[in-house]
Order: structure tokens, then C-alpha cells, then sequence
């Protein structure tokens, strides 16, 4: 029939792009899943290198200072349970690309959202392709980077960095923009300069939504890190996927619950920063 | 700072200034110039809301002026000029001398950084600095260094009794505390013009009293001039050396307290100040009667032997005087020169009457 003929040849059209980038531009993607991958290599270094006894310490020690001591044992229970099931090596796979990805996202997210808190006219045209990267299933995201990236660490990690970036940049930017009037006032009359506006008045007012932002931020890439266990990106979300390919139900529950620990132990966390930052009370 | 400026040297000349909000405010300011709009007329043609209309008074070195008027006056608005927080719409600014309309950026923030401090009716003591480095804030801005701006700071706050309390964060400071500091954050900086905008109005009654007399005692000893917001016609009598009056954009009236209350300029201001004591207000000059008078209607009484009080004295100490003597007639004498006789009828009618009904 007439439409599946049109649908077919939709079909070969877009085959035959990705063919056409494979082969015309196909160096731009090598660098770019060896930068990836290399950046990933780093930060999973730094957090498998140790011992497992060591990461968990700091984590403690973090948690003591940021929260008091019962998260503290909590965390390091939970921590040590996931090294008990012999799932420490996996798990920091997952913080590694949970980590690796948020801070790239980041380091689009926050200096775009200053620049939107900033212009009004940058965060209208922002909003509906930020809308966009969040309402879409997550899974879409998976389907360009593996066709131009191939199967690993380098496709989850792009994906995981466009689902992180809306949240931290729509924070941030509202957190610029939301300056109480008497303290923008306050600085005019006192003679400021713009960029004393921004570093002694906005951004200290601006500081917990940013965090808010970086805690979302990253509570959307640990839920992307887990999905795009299907494209090979190693870590827990793997681990699952293929417990539940073999029927394998024990393994898919403990490392289930190892991710439950890991979300928990990290939005904590990153929660309290942003609230000890502002409360500084004393 | 040149503290051998002539007495009565203008710091603030404002000059029929308007402000317009609204975009086409350039067009309606050019209409009203033109045609002598009205503001609802504005408001229909142009959508266009004038805020302050045709303002001009003058601010003098060491002068404490008073913008009185109910919320939606324009007189916020009308501060706000005075530093550029607001632009003009129209008219002129001077502001020592220069034209405030012509300044650029790095003009503007050092005369806002040099030359005039603001308060504000919400304080804005930023929350996560301690007292000592909000007052020192202005200083910071200028680009000084630590230790000088915390000692220029301290002192500030010395003055306005909060020497103990730097460390403290601002949450823990009462309100009147707080509005202390954002005082001391002024005057730190140490500029000609203050501006207060309602200040002491969130505040209770009490601590409000306190405030006043302590603002208006240390911007006296300083040397400040300042120009204080108010919706509240004690606070401004209370304060101002002079007052300005505003409804609806428009400067109604501007005089000494005892002018606008003995001589309200329209029934509006009538209204407001209906309920002001003249107690202290009202002068022995303005209720005597001539000498001839007096001996005509009381011919056995010899003037020289009356009780006497100076011409400027006011009810109240007129009423002192004469609870104190026997008599019933007080000599007012300029010096040596008797100027005439208050009698006990008309300081009796002083007390009681109306301020004089509005002129036409």
C-alpha cells in the first residue's frame, strides 16, 4: 500500500543519515565517546580505586557532618550491605556514571540558567524545549546515541546528561530571577556594579533553588543511569537487566535494593548541602 | 566630608518633576506638556498611570524633610527619584548641584555609593551576613578593604546603640534592632543625603517614638540632611523641620508643621490634620491681641506688671503661666518691646478651635 511504501522509504531515508554521519563525520563521534568514555575512566577511578571500606567512611563522615549521626549509621549500614552482597563493584559503576553525567550536565545547566535567570526573553525560548526534554520518555534519548555512539558507557552517559540538564537549569534560573526586589534595590542605592549584584546579592538569594536544581538534577540521571543498563552502560541498571533476562529474580532484587540505598544515601545528601548552605547559622 | 558648606545650601532642588508608568509614557509626558492632560485622561488615551505629578521642593544641607502621604500618594515613587532608583518621566533633579537625569553609570553609583544613603521600610538586612558586615555592606560595595570598612562599621553601629551585637545574625534582632542597623549600614558610608523610606512603619508604637527621636537627635548631630517617608502625619510633625503633603502624585501643600496645621491649604489637608493638638504648635505672636485693645476692655490693669512669656512660646507654656500667676492676661515681649496681651478668653479659644478653615 501507498502509506507503508511512504513509511519504508522514511525508513531507508534515515538509515541511510546515520549511514551518511557514520561515515562522513564519523571521527566527531569517535572523539567525542573517547572524551566521554575517558571522563567516565576518571571518575570511576576515583571511586573504585579505594578500598570499598575507605568510600564508605567518607560517605560517613560527610553524612555526620552534613546530617547527624543516624543517617550516618543507616548510610554506612546500607553502604556495607551492597559490599556484602558482592555488588560494591557494580554499584560504583552506577555512582561513577551518575556523577560523571550530572556534572556535565551541570556544566551546561548552571551557566545557561544564570544566563536565562539574567533574560527574560532566553528563558521563554528555553522553556518549551525544556519542557520538551522532560515530558519525552527517557528511553527516546537512548535511540541517537546508541545508533551514533555504539553500544557502552559513552550512549548512557549522553542520555542521561539531556535528562539531568532541565531541572538544574529551570532552578537556577529561577533562582536568579527570584531576587527579592528590596535586596536588588538595596544594592542600586548602595551603588553596586553589576557583577557585585550578581556574586553579593543574587546568588547568595539564589543559592538554595540552585541546590534544589542539583539534587533533581541528579536524582533524574540516577533514574536514567538504571534504564540505559540496556545499552551497556555496565553498573546496576545492567546488572538488573540481565538478572531479569535469565530469570535470575534473586540478583535483580539485590541489586534493586542496592540502588535504593544509593538514591537514598545521595538525595540526602545532596538535599542537606543545599539547606546547610542557607541556614548557616552558626 | 566639608562641614563648612553656607547654612540653607540646596542639596536636593526638584523641579516640577513627573513620573509616568506605562509604555508609552514618553508620548503621555509630551501630551500632558502639550495639553495639559488629566490623569484619568492620561490613563484612557495612553494607558499610561501618572504616579507623581509636577513635584518641586527643596532639600537644604542639615534639613530634615518629610514626605507625608497615604498609600498610592506617589511618595515612594517620588523618593525613589531622588537616587535614580526610579527615572524621571519629567522636570529636573539637582542633587548638590548636579544634574541628577545627566549622569552616567559610573557617575550615578558613585553618587548613590558617596553621596545618599537609603533605608527602607523593609530593612533588607541581608540573612546571611552578621550585623557587622550588613552595615558595613555600603563600604564593601565602595571596594574598601576589611579592616577599615568593620572598624567605620562598628562605629556606626556605636551610634545607633548596637556597639554589642555585631556578631549577631539579623534574624535574632528585633525589629527595631534591625531597622537600627539598616540605619547604621547609612550613615556608615557617611553621605550627605539620607533617604528614609517609611522606616519606622512596620514597627510597634512604641519603639517607633524611640526611633524617631533617636533618628532625628543623631541625623541633627550629624549633620545629615535627609528626606523621610511617612504615612503617618505625627511622625511627620514629629520629625520634619518641614513637610510636604501628597495626594494623588500632587504636592498639596509644604510648610512647617505649625503652617500646615494653622493654615491647611485645601480641605484635604484640613481633614488630615483635624485632629492634631496645637498645643505646641501654636505661638503666643499668633493669639495676642494689641496692647490698646486690652486697655480698653480691661482699663484698670497696668500691662507692665502682667506675667510675661517670649513671642514664640506655645500653648502650652502659655498655659503654665498663667495656672502659675493670678492673673489673666499674659504680656508678650519681644526683648524690650511689649508686642500685646494674651488673654485667658482667646488662649481658651486657641485651645479649643478648629485650625483655621480651609482657604478657597
Amino acid at each position: 500500500m501507498d502509506l507503508t511504501q511512504n513509511i519504508e522509504a522514511f525508513d531507508a531515508r534515515i538509515e541511510a543519515l546515520l549511514a551518511w554521519l557514520q561515515d562522513n563525520a564519523g571521527f566527531v563521534f569517535n572523539t567525542t565517546r573517547h572524551g566521554l568514555e575517558a571522563f567516565f575512566g576518571a571518575v570511576h577511578w576515583l571511586l573504585a580505586t579505594p578500598s570499598p571500606y575507605f568510600v564508605v567512611a567518607v560517605v560517613a563522615a560527610l553524612g555526620l557532618h552534613l546530617l547527624g549521626w543516624r543517617f550516618t549509621v543507616l548510610a554506612t549500614l546500607g553502604l556495607l550491605a551492597c559490599q556484602v552482597m558482592g555488588l560494591w563493584g557494580v554499584t560504583m559503576d552506577t555512582l561513577a556514571l551518575v556523577i560523571a553525567a550530572t556534572a556535565m550536565a551541570l556544566a551546561v545547566a548552571l551557566p545557561l540558567g544564570i544566563v536565562a535567570g539574567y533574560n527574560r526573553r532566553l528563558d521563554k525560548m528555553a522553556e518549551p524545549l525544556l519542557d520538551l526534554l522532560q515530558t519525552l520518555p527517557p528511553y527516546i534519548y537512548l535511540l541517537p546515541a546508541i545508533a551514533l555512539l555504539g553500544y557502552g558507557p559513552a550512549t548512557s552517559l549522553v542520555a542521561t546528561v539531556l535528562v539531568a540538564i532541565a531541572p538544574a537549569l529551570r532552578l537556577t534560573s529561577l533562582g536568579i530571577r527570584m531576587t527579592p526586589n528590596e535586596f536588588l534595590e538595596l544594592g542600586h542605592a548602595n551603588g553596586i556594579a553589576p557583577l557585585q549584584m550578581f556574586f553579593k546579592i543574587r546568588l547568595p538569594f539564589a543559592v538554595p533553588s540552585i541546590m534544589a536544581g542539583i539534587n533533581q538534577s541528579l536524582m533524574m540521571a540516577f533514574g536514567m543511569v538504571v534504564i540505559a543498563g540496556i545499552v551497556g552502560s555496565g553498573g546496576l541498571g545492567q546488572t538488573i537487566y540481565e538478572a531479569v533476562r535469565t530469570l535470575n529474580i534473586a540478583v535483580s532484587i539485590d541489586a534493586t535494593v542496592a540502588i535504593v540505598i544509593l538514591t537514598m544515601v545521595l538525595d540526602r545528601l545532596t538535599q542537606s548541602a543545599g539547606t546547610a548552605k542557607t541556614g548557616a547559622a552558626r | 566630608m566639608s562641614s563648612s558648606t553656607e547654612a540653607g545650601e540646596v542639596l536636593i532642588d526638584c523641579q516640577s518633576v513627573w513620573k509616568v508608568f506605562g509604555e508609552k509614557a514618553p508620548l503621555a509626558m509630551k501630551a500632558i506638556a502639550e495639553r495639559g492632560l488629566s490623569k484619568t485622561e492620561v490613563l484612557r488615551e495612553f494607558d499610561c498611570v501618572v504616579g507623581v505629578s509636577n513635584a518641586s521642593l527643596q532639600v537644604k544641607r542639615g534639613e530634615i524633610f518629610c514626605i507625608m502621604g497615604l498609600s498610592g500618594s506617589g511618595k515612594s515613587t517620588l523618593i525613589r527619584m531622588f537616587n535614580r532608583l526610579i527615572d524621571a518621566t519629567g522636570g529636573a533633579i539637582q542633587i548638590k548641584g548636579q544634574n541628577l537625569m545627566q549622569l552616567g553609570a559610573t557617575e550615578l553609583r558613585a553618587m548613590r555609593a558617596k553621596h545618599i544613603g537609603m533605608v527602607f521600610q523593609a530593612v533588607a538586612l541581608l540573612p546571611h551576613r552578621n550585623v557587622l558586615e550588613n552595615a558595613a555592606f555600603g563600604l564593601e560595595v565602595q571596594g574598601m578593604g576589611k579592616e577599615e570598612r568593620h572598624k567605620i562599621a562598628t562605629a556606626a553601629l556605636q551610634k545607633v546603640g548596637l556597639a554589642d551585637w555585631t556578631h549577631k545574625m539579623p534574624r535574632e534582632l528585633s525589629g527595631g534592632m534591625q531597622q537600627r542597623v539598616g540605619l547604621a549600614r547609612a550613615i556608615a558610608a557617611d553621605p550627605e543625603i539620607i533617604l528614609m523610606d517609611e522606616p519606622f512603619s512596620a514597627l510597634d508604637p512604641l519603639i517607633r517614638r524611640q526611633l524617631q527621636d533617636e533618628f532625628r537627635q543623631l541625623a541633627k548631630s550629624l549633620g545629615k540632611s535627609a528626606v523621610f517617608i511617612t504615612h503617618d502625619l505625627d511622625e511627620a510633625m514629629r520629625i520634619g523641620d518641614r513637610i510636604a503633603i501628597m495626594k494623588d502624585g500632587v504636592i498639596v501643600q509644604t510648610g512647617t508643621a505649625a503652617d500646615i496645621v494653622m493654615n491647611p491649604a485645601n480641605a484635604y489637608v484640613a481633614e488630615f490634620v483635624a485632629g492634631i493638638s496645637h498645643l505646641h504648635l501654636v505661638t503666643a505672636r499668633s493669639v495676642l491681641c494689641p496692647v490698646a485693645e486690652f486697655q480698653q476692655a480691661a482699663p484698670g490693669v497696668d500691662v507692665n506688671s502682667l506675667p510675661r512669656s517670649a513671642p514664640d512660646a506655645d500653648l502650652d507654656a502659655l498655659i503654665a503661666i498663667m495656672v502659675g500667676a493670678l492673673d489673666h492676661a499674659i504680656g508678650v515681649w519681644d526683648g524690650a518691646s511689649l508686642l500685646g496681651v494674651v488673654t485667658a478668653k482667646a488662649l481658651l479659644k486657641s485651645v479649643q478651635e478648629k485650625p483655621a478653615t480651609a482657604k478657597a
